[in-house]
């Protein structure tokens, strides 16, 4: 009867102690929620959010609200409404100077550097690293890649008498005259190379043509477009390649002809009218997510086999003969993760984006969906399955010299617009002199900088 | 007058609704709501900006007349931008103004199926600025846009690059400008058909030609239509945005010769994120363009004809 009742309190006992600690727990639960907003939608939000169930099963407790459809205007009025998600998602690296600079996104050195940090450089590539970081503040984690490498069409090279790519400038001279046909009028038929702004994707052309001569976009905190000379060389090497290569020695002819050969680009997006894929033009910089397009023609998923026209390879971008040890990269971007000011529970929401940015099943299926490389080093992030062809492509990812530009605190890197618009004024001849024209920009970006901080 | 009515009958007195304020306040509550958190409330904060330097995300900070100084004496841009919108305005506007009354005079002399030909001139002006802009950026390329093929087959050898030339985007806007007429043109359709037909056939009797006609009936009879044209013409013409912006985004506008007031203040806003910035080059703006609506009220005694004016006095 006794050992009855001593079992019955103690049955009781533990009811009660269960109850308090499920209390306890289920309250704690309440207080650990963590919000996510992010620019998915449709596939990429259903594969984000298994991410995001892998995290609350790994983290008893934590309720993560995941938000898709949200893009970085919505997010940020939030933030400054002081209502804003404890992480938003930036698709690319353009606005880190001032999500950094502002405070948009907070600081994560101490919380990189903390008990339940991360090792940056044994994590992610070197170019995901230095790419997360502006005026020395590190307010984001890389997320995925995106890589742009030199494509190169293998059957006209093989035809023109070249058995590999070019490595140098010099080197993708001499290929382009070779490559290049004209039609009896005079005007281009076929194009071996084009240095130039606004031929196909985004206005990355200056950035692709800086990371070929190794041209430092920042010393300290001043542009460098007019003191690191290689500016200059770049430059002067874009309008002797247009001169020699499409003008026969003359600039204004190079310029006018490939201003109209420009013009009569192919659709980007068809699939089969791309000036790459009919052969319009032999070589050229693109973005690793173009690979599936240039490969099966129509189709965005990774193919083992490449059934469209091209027969075409990937490789690091060509060179200045100066800048050589540089061959074999290329120019990363990258989708970034931040805490957003004015987050209540920055504790759980640094693990949130800790494991958002180092989950291998989650890199992997970026890779699949998207053909966005891994911004994590390691192999297991990748698809187990991924064709060879596409190897270059993670190679370039890899390469110690492959970066994206330096941002500093000038809005949407409006550094970046603004010397591309220079390049395009230079190539159509608008611009007389580009010594004088590189130290205005500089100027204008040093105003910038100086307004903002 | 009326058969019903004798000279010297007073109107019987109306008789007082009674409504209660309450009733009539809650009626004109959701125009209130709009007008003071949609329109007042921006208005009066935009313009507290406008002293201040503000990012979206630091606390505003209070900077004089700073962002003033800086557009006038230190942003080329501005002036680029201001110079483009004056060019553009001060083309485009006569020359829709012409263009629409030309369509709309053509538009009165079709016997049969005039309302065919008038819904096929309206057309073009219901296409979204953003698929009429991508669309005339694919007609007026240079290597397959099929304006230039036809300029090269009448003989020019060498035709514009249009909106890829710094020298003839412009003109690449005003001929999208021209296109999408119908809106004005329509105003002018019905100011035509509101003339009154004795005033041509008195005219005819005097023996006028047909320039006399026009000149002397027509024309002064226009005048309040055409001074409407130009007052909204010049309010939008400040405000030109949305082709400009498709057609600079569709070629490489690196010498922002599509870079107008309104692009200016977007980049500002939106690319730059000085808010501050953007609210003062707004109040700019509105300055501006208050000024010149200003100025063309004050001339309007000097050449617009009313109907109940001097013209039938």
């Amino acid at each position: 009867m006794r050992k009855n009742r001593m079992f019955a309190s103690l049955a009781v006992t533990a009811l009660v102690v269960s109850s308090l600690v499920a209390a306890t727990s289920g309250a704690q639960a309440a207080t650990r929620t963590v919000t996510v907003w992010s620019p998915y939608s449709g596939g990429n939000l259903a594969m984000w959010d298994a991410a995001m169930k892998r995290i609350e099963t790994a983290n008893p407790g934590l309720d993560i609200k995941s938000v898709g459809s949200i893009d970085m205007a919505k997010s940020l009025a939030a933030i400054n409404a002081g209502n804003g998600p404890d992480i938003s998602v930036s698709n690319g690296n353009g606005n880190l100077g001032w999500f950094c600079g502002t405070g948009a996104w907070q600081n994560l050195n101490s919380l990189i550097a903390g008990k339940n940090g991360i090792n940056m450089s044994a994590t992610f590539n070197a170019a995901s690293v230095a790419s997360s970081i502006s005026n020395y503040v590190r307010c984001a984690l890389p997320l995925y890649s995106e890589v742009f490498g030199f494509y190169y069409n293998k059957d006209l090279l093989s035809k023109a008498g070249f058995a590999n790519p070019p490595k140098t400038t010099t080197e993708l001279l001499t290929y382009s005259q070779k490559l290049t046909t004209f039609n009896a009028d005079g005007s281009i038929k076929a194009a071996g190379f084009l240095p130039w702004a606004g031929y196909y994707g985004f206005d990355m052309d200056s950035m692709w043509l800086g990371q070929m001569f190794g041209a430092k976009w920042y010393g300290g905190n001043a542009s460098a477009f007019s003191t690191d000379r290689k500016w200059a060389e770049a430059f002067a090497w874009q309008k002797d390649f247009i001169a020699k290569v499409y003008g026969g020695g003359d600039f204004a002819k190079g310029s006018k002809l490939l201003t109209k050969f420009v013009a009569g680009k192919g659709d980007e997006w068809s699939g089969t009218d791309h000036d790459f894929i009919t052969g319009r033009v032999a070589m050229k910089w693109d973005a690793n997510w173009m690979a599936p397009m240039f490969c099966t023609g129509d189709d965005w998923a990774m193919a083992d086999k490449c059934t469209a026209k091209v027969n075409f390879g990937i490789t690091g971008f060509p060179v200045s003969p100066s800048n050589i040890s540089a061959y074999g990269s290329g120019v990363i971007g990258q989708g970034q993760l931040g805490i957003s000011k004015g987050s209540k529970n920055v504790k759980d929401a640094w693990i949130v984006m800790k494991a958002l940015a180092t989950d291998t099943k989650l890199a992997a299926a970026w890779d699949e969906a998207n053909a966005a490389p891994s911004s994590l080093l390691a192999k297991e992030a990748r698809p187990a399955k991924y064709p060879a062809w596409y190897q270059p492509i993670y190679d370039i990812s890899a390469n110690p010299k492959t970066a994206y530009h330096t941002v500093k605190n000038t809005g949407e890197h409006l550094e970046e617009s603004m010397l591309q618009n220079l390049m395009a004024s230079w190539q159509a001849g608008d611009t007389p002199n580009i010594k004088s024209a590189l130290a205005d920009l500089a100027q204008k970006v040093n105003q910038i900088i100086v307004r903002n901080n | 007058m009326s058969p019903f009515k004798k000279k010297g009958d007073i109107a019987p007195p109306r008789k007082k609704l009674k409504v209660p304020r309450l009733f009539i306040f809650l009626c004109l509550s959701p125009w209130l709501f709009g007008i003071i958190f949609f329109t007042a409330y921006p208005m009066v904060s935009s313009f507290y900006q406008s002293f201040t330097k503000f990012n979206l995300i630091e606390t505003p900070q209070w900077v004089g007349l700073d962002n003033f100084h800086r557009m006038f004496f230190e942003d080329d841009d501005f002036w680029k931008a201001l110079k483009n919108t004056v060019w553009i305005s001060a083309i485009s506007i006569p020359l829709r103004i012409c263009f629409a009354i030309f369509t709309a005079w053509v538009l009165t002399k079709p016997k049969r199926g005039s309302s065919i030909y008038r819904t096929i001139f309206f057309l073009p002006s219901m296409v979204p600025a953003v698929a009429a802009t991508m669309t005339f950026t694919y007609i007026f390329n240079p290597a397959y846009g099929p304006i230039n093929k036809l300029l090269q087959a009448i003989g020019i050898k060498e035709p514009p690059f249009w909106f890829m030339d710094p020298a003839w985007s412009k003109w690449g806007l005003i001929l999208l400008g021209l296109w999408g007429i119908g809106d004005t043109m329509i105003i002018f359709l019905a100011g035509l058909l509101d003339v009154p037909t004795s005033l041509y056939e008195a005219a005819e009797l005097e023996g006028a030609s047909g320039w006399q006609s026009f000149r002397y009936i027509t024309l002064p009879l226009m005048t309040p239509v055409i001074f409407f044209s130009t007052v909204t013409g010049v309010i939008g013409s400040f405000q030109y945005f949305t082709q400009a912006y498709v057609a600079s985004g569709q070629v490489n506008d690196y010498s922002h010769s599509m870079y107008f007031y309104a692009t200016h203040i977007y980049y500002s806003a939106f690319k730059a994120y000085e808010m501050g910035y953007a609210s003062a080059l707004a109040w700019v703006l509105l300055v501006i363009t208050l000024l010149c609506t200003l100025i063309i009220l004050k001339t309007q005694k000097r050449w617009v004809h009313y109907p109940n004016g001097s013209l039938f006095k």
